[in-house]
């Protein structure tokens, strides 16, 4: 039996920072993780797609070369390759993360961690036997989630989920992704930029439906004009069926075809294993943990954080969660968690997003005023060659107050930050206004926009009235 | 021609009233039945159906505002029409709102009387003049510059003391107190700080939960949660009728226990044979003959002289959303069980529905409170203004009881009696309690009577 201050079941993006939070505040840590350290979103999720997507980006530019003045021949890829970048990517930050539980004397247990009691917790290798008992004052669970597989997805080797795709090393030349959502689109985007043939199937009525309208519009179009994928929304794909090297299925009348079809229609929390009716925790009807604003569960010295909980499916808003889950644990002063979570989806172009939506905000009843602005008007973007897309503001009207912020366009997932940062100290679109920008640069534009907020725009023609 | 819409009388004891809601806009086409508007009186809130037909063409008479009965509120006519300069005066009692456009030197404020002051039954009613507002609160002695400071910063200028001539703020005392009072110190986000200025909310006043103990929006819209806002009229009505009658009544109190076991059984058997009668109208019948017996409980006195009622004008207090209201069962005891049924169902329904018309709610002579649906033990309830006593029934509850010289599981209800002290004895009121258990426990007496 070993005893610990704080015990962290999960090491992903949420789990691992939890772990270094609390051992900084001197807590004796143990982290409990079944397979790699970095969990989803280092292995087999954010970093890995965004290793090919930085391929797949830039072939897709030099296709496109020529406008710019260069030609570099006739570009070309080889996906094993470029799988294998990103596999010493995943290696070398895993390695790093290593160092740190080091570093910081977290004790490292290879896993599953399951409850015996409140405070007591066994961990299983992976022949199933015993290899360690915890004892523990705190936990926090971050167990994270999986993709769903529902039951009427037939079995074969041509149907792949996130995970399952990124161990190809060969790109189908034709793909169904099954669900509009990031993952989806993500995946769609980057196989269309290197030649395949991509569909899309969405049941709700869009694609990202929970996004800005605005900003959905403009992604669909360039994902159907300049990137030729199919996107079909409004119906579910029906009668799917898996044959040697063929997958097929019903869109209404239509039979939809490919070599090969992943599924991304959502993520199921992971709370297998953790044997939480032995502590008296039960899971809602989706299967997550329900915690509070300060991601405590029912049980008072057991936290939970990051998917499996239920909040918000991001990696940044687990480590935020897991710190504040750890901070709260040791020190006496607790803080919630963090209510404001910027997304950025990895789309071509890239989306921004943070705070409320022009439709969430008039779904609110809220008297809203809205500020945009287009790349194309801005002169870095023109230089650049990157003109797709612009950013909006929606504001109070009463107040001036900054309440959400979107992106779509080149560099917009990194542009998001200024935004998130403004939303969260309530600064109002004239303060963005009067912000100096420097010159000539992307981040311009959110200055432009809070101009456009007060009809002040100094780039753009006046409206008519 | 246009015609005229006025506050109209709805009861006989109804002297103003104010518009809660517009239901139809100007320039709006209006109908024969179709309901313009909502008004609320010191009893009820009731929509108003228009008599005319054609369209809105002005609203005379803002939501809110409280003025006498028949004070014309708009015009219906046809679109284009040319509405008179000055309003008709239908209502002779007081001057009638006048239109925006012709207002800047007219007072028609006038009419307004603050929300508060109601009509109060048994008070001696005071002249109209008496009860006019004064314009807000009372003047502030403040310098321009002092005044644009306070501003500026968002607080309220009426805790600081002016050391000008006559008291007068000036600046030099607004920075003294902003000084005194940490201003400086003091982190509000812009958004928050926008809010603040808006709603009129003093930012030194505001508690804050932001990060290094900055104030957010988050917390301006608390503090604006919290400001106190007027109350309904039913709730500011309930208030002053409440607080007039605990404070001037010397109330006492009798408690019984009805064992009501056979009465459930029985009307159990009453139910199957279609005959449905609910448990409060057993205890209102019941009340009813105990009335008719001990003349003195329906009797009404105000310290001097008694007035001993010939009839049982029997009030039941029903809740309704965010407020009670008391009903009125006319002439109860010369009414059948089915009668009374009838009748109360029917005023219930108008009660929940918010149909109730001020001359249902007036003339009680006794009140029966029922919180049997509330699973309580017991409740002490304060007697209506104008009444000599009112009757609290709380759950009937399966309870250890004596029966036949043993104990038995009996459905128990509670019934508490509150009653003024200055005309109704304890002897009294212990009898009349005691009477209306004895009725409820008469398994004989309801036969006969249903």
């Amino acid at each position: 039996m070993e005893k610990f201050d704080v015990t962290v079941i999960g090491g992903g993006p949420g789990g691992y920072p939890a772990a270094i939070r609390a051992a900084q505040l001197g807590a004796s840590v143990a982290l409990i993780e079944k397979e790699e350290l970095g969990g989803t979103c280092l292995n087999w999720g954010c970093i890995p797609t965004k290793t090919l997507i930085a391929s797949s980006e830039l072939f897709h530019r030099m296709k496109h070369a020529d406008t710019l003045g260069l030609s570099a021949g006739k570009p070309d890829f080889d996906y094993a390759a470029m799988s294998k970048r990103k596999d010493a990517v995943v290696n070398k930050l895993k390695a790093g993360i290593g160092m740190l539980m080091k570093g910081n004397g977290v004790k490292v247990f290879n896993g599953i961690g399951s409850f015996v009691g409140r405070n007591r917790i066994s961990v299983a290798g992976k022949d199933g036997r015993e290899i360690a008992v915890i004892e523990t004052s705190a936990t926090i669970i971050a167990t994270g989630s999986e993709s769903a597989m529902p039951g009427f997805i037939p079995k074969g080797d041509c149907i792949v989920e996130s995970r399952g795709f990124l161990g190809l090393t060969k790109l189908p030349s034709s793909l169904i992704v099954l669900g509009g959502g990031v993952i989806g689109c993500e995946f769609a985007c980057m196989t269309a930029q290197l030649g395949s043939k991509v569909t899309v199937v969405e049941m709700l009525e869009d694609i990202l439906i929970t996004l800005d309208a605005d900003i959905r519009r403009e992604l669909r179009t360039n994902m159907e004009k300049n990137l030729g994928i199919r996107v079909l929304t409004g119906k579910p794909l029906e009668k799917i069926a898996a044959g040697k090297g063929k997958v097929s299925g019903m869109f209404g009348d239509e039979k939809i075809e490919a070599d090969m079809m992943i599924v991304a229609i959502g993520r199921r929390p992971v709370t297998k294993g953790l044997a939480l009716e032995k502590v008296g925790i039960t899971t809602n009807k989706a299967g997550f943990i329900p915690v509070d604003e300060f991601c405590r569960t029912s049980v008072a010295t057991i936290y939970a954080i990051g998917d499996v909980n239920g909040g918000i499916q991001l990696a940044h808003a687990a480590t935020s969660q897991g710190i504040t889950a750890a901070e709260n644990i040791c020190s006496k002063q607790r803080k919630k968690a963090e209510r404001l979570v910027p997304s950025c989806i990895f789309t071509s172009p890239e989306i921004g997003s943070v705070g409320l939506t022009e439709q969430a905000a008039r779904e609110k009843s809220l008297n809203v005023k809205i500020g945009k602005f287009p790349f194309a008007a801005l002169g870095k973007a023109m230089a650049s060659a990157e003109d797709r897309g612009f950013v909006k503001w929606v504001v109070d009207a009463s107040t001036d107050q900054l309440l959400g912020a979107h992106a779509v366009g080149a560099h917009a997932t990194e542009l998001i930050s200024e935004a998130a940062t403004a939303v969260r100290a309530e600064l109002t679109a004239g303060e963005i206004g009067r912000t100096v920008h420097c010159h000539p640069t992307f981040s311009e534009i959110w200055m432009e926009a809070a101009h456009a907020v007060h009809g002040e725009c100094i780039h753009a023609a006046p409206k008519r009235k | 021609m246009a015609q005229v819409l006025i506050l109209p009388k709805l009861g006989q004891t109804m002297e103003e009233g104010a518009i809660v809601k517009w239901h139809k806009k100007e320039g709006d086409p209006v109908k024969k039945g179709d309901i313009v508007f909502e008004i609320e009186t010191d009893k009820a809130a009731l929509e108003v159906e228009s008599f005319f037909e054609g369209t809105l063409l002005k609203i005379l008479l803002n939501e809110g505002i409280t003025v006498p009965v028949n004070t014309p509120v708009g015009y219906v006519g046809q679109p284009g029409e040319k509405l008179p300069d000055a309003p008709p005066t239908v209502a002779p009692v007081a001057k009638p709102e006048v239109p925006k456009a012709a207002a800047a030197s007219t007072p028609a404020r006038d009419v307004q009387r603050p929300a508060v002051e109601m009509p109060a039954v048994g008070r001696t009613p005071k002249p109209a003049a008496v009860e006019l507002p004064k314009a807000g609160p009372s003047r502030l002695f403040i310098s321009p510059r002092a005044r644009a400071l306070v501003k500026k910063c968002v607080i309220d200028a009426t805790g600081i003391r002016g050391s000008g001539p006559d008291g007068r703020i000036i600046e030099k005392d607004v920075q003294n107190y902003l000084d005194s009072h940490g201003y400086s110190q003091l982190r509000i986000s812009p958004a928050a700080k926008k809010l603040a200025a808006k709603e009129g909310i003093d930012i030194l006043k505001v508690k804050a939960t932001g990060d290094g103990g900055r104030i957010m929006v988050h917390d301006v819209e608390r503090a604006v949660a919290e400001k106190p806002k007027a109350m309904s009229k039913m709730r500011q009505v309930i208030a002053r009728r409440l607080t007039e009658s605990f404070s001037s009544i010397p109330h006492f109190y009798v408690s019984v226990s009805v064992d009501m076991t056979d009465l459930m059984l029985f009307r159990q058997d009453l139910k199957n044979s279609g005959k449905k009668f609910t448990v409060t109208d057993f205890i209102l019948e019941a009340v009813t003959l105990s009335l008719v017996e001990f003349p003195v409980v329906n009797s009404y006195t105000d310290g001097t002289s008694v007035s001993l009622r010939s009839s049982v004008q029997l009030g039941m207090a029903v809740s309704v959303t965010d407020g009670l209201v008391v009903p009125v069962i006319r002439n109860a005891e010369i009414l059948s069980m089915q009668e009374l049924h009838d009748i109360s169902q029917v005023l219930a329904g108008k009660a929940r529905e918010g149909k109730l018309l001020p001359d249902d709610m007036t003339g009680s002579t006794f009140t029966v409170s029922n919180m049997g649906m509330l699973d309580v033990d017991n409740f002490n309830a304060i007697i209506n203004p104008g009444e000599a006593a009112i009757l609290a029934v709380a759950s009937t509850k399966p309870t250890p009881a004596v029966h036949a010289g043993q104990i038995k599981i009996r459905q128990i209800m509670k019934i508490t009696l509150s009653v003024d002290h200055r005309i109704v004895d304890g002897a009294v009121g212990a009898a009349f309690a005691n009477s209306v258990k004895k009725k409820l426990e008469d398994i004989e007496l309801w036969k006969s009577l249903t």
